[in-house]
């Protein structure tokens, strides 16, 4: 009966292997999209730090992390931001990451510097967009998992994000 | 917007082996931020901005930012690295629509 609707046991595992392996190269030919998604996503400030650093304690950096950025920012499109981290990047004892985060964008986390040792220095510095008057965070991770944060409020007189 | 994709790497003019050298790099690019209509409703499209920036020294990667759309337009962004050898210093950016840009630096001594 089977052979005769054409539904035979091999034909139908056949059709499912090829659909598998279809929805497989599917996912797999947007690895862009997906590496977008993790980062770049709308969310609000906990729910971000939550899915980043799943609740680890983060502690006040004091004077390790020197966060440089205008107190006040006339134009948030354009607000530039530095970081530099008082480490001394050895294989052993480096900065892994820095995060900026800006508190109150729709996009809070704004981007992630990742450092090899090689860099002889935790410095980055980038232009970032601020929606409005909001606290901008330099969050550093280091080798060993510690998570350092420093904190300092920008005013923004004209929103640049939009978004 | 024939611009983009244009790169420009600045290094210091005179470099000392063994210095830790501060880079300051910019690419033209437009970092389309997310539009809403009157609803306020996010439109669904694919926007152009760059998510990866990569720079490599000798061969190895030194420094990496992941970017989102909370970064300006026509990015600009600075790095530290400790210059041991002579070589090429190569920046390089990515964005969503799959445009690669690149931009390179000769590390030499004086």
């Amino acid at each position: 009966m089977t052979e005769q609707h054409g539904f035979s046991r091999r034909s139908v595992l056949g059709t499912l292997g090829v659909l598998g392996a279809a929805a497989a190269t599917g996912a797999l030919a947007r690895p862009g999209r997906a590496t977008a998604q993790t980062l770049g996503m709308q969310e609000t400030l906990d729910a971000g730090l939550k899915r980043v650093f799943g609740g680890r304690p983060i502690k006040d950096a004091g004077g390790l992390v020197k966060l440089d950025v205008p107190l006040i920012a006339e134009n948030g499109a354009v607000v530039p931001v530095s970081v530099e981290v008082n480490s001394p990047m050895t294989p052993s004892n480096y900065v892994k990451h820095i995060y900026i985060v800006a508190d109150k964008n729709r996009i809070p986390i704004v981007t992630r510097v990742a450092f090899a040792p090689e860099a002889g220095q935790a410095y980055m510095g980038a232009n970032i967009r601020l929606g409005e008057t909001t606290d901008v965070r330099a969050i550093v991770e280091q080798s060993d998992g510690t998570l350092l944060q420093a904190k300092r409020e920008v005013k923004v007189t004209v929103g640049g994000c939009g978004g | 917007m024939s611009d983009i994709g244009k790169v420009r790497v600045r290094i210091p003019s005179s470099i000392k082996a063994g210095d830790v050298v501060r880079v300051r790099t910019l690419v033209i690019h437009p970092m389309e931020r997310i539009e809403r209509d009157a609803q306020g409703k996010i439109i669904d499209k694919k926007y152009n901005y760059i998510t990866k920036v990569t720079v490599t020294y000798l061969g190895k990667t030194v420094v990496s930012f992941d970017t989102t759309q909370s970064v300006s337009e026509n990015p600009f962004f600075s790095f530290a690295f400790k210059a041991t050898d002579p070589g090429q210093l190569k920046v390089a950016f990515t964005d969503t629509v799959g445009g690669k840009y690149e931009g390179t630096a000769d590390i030499k001594f004086s």
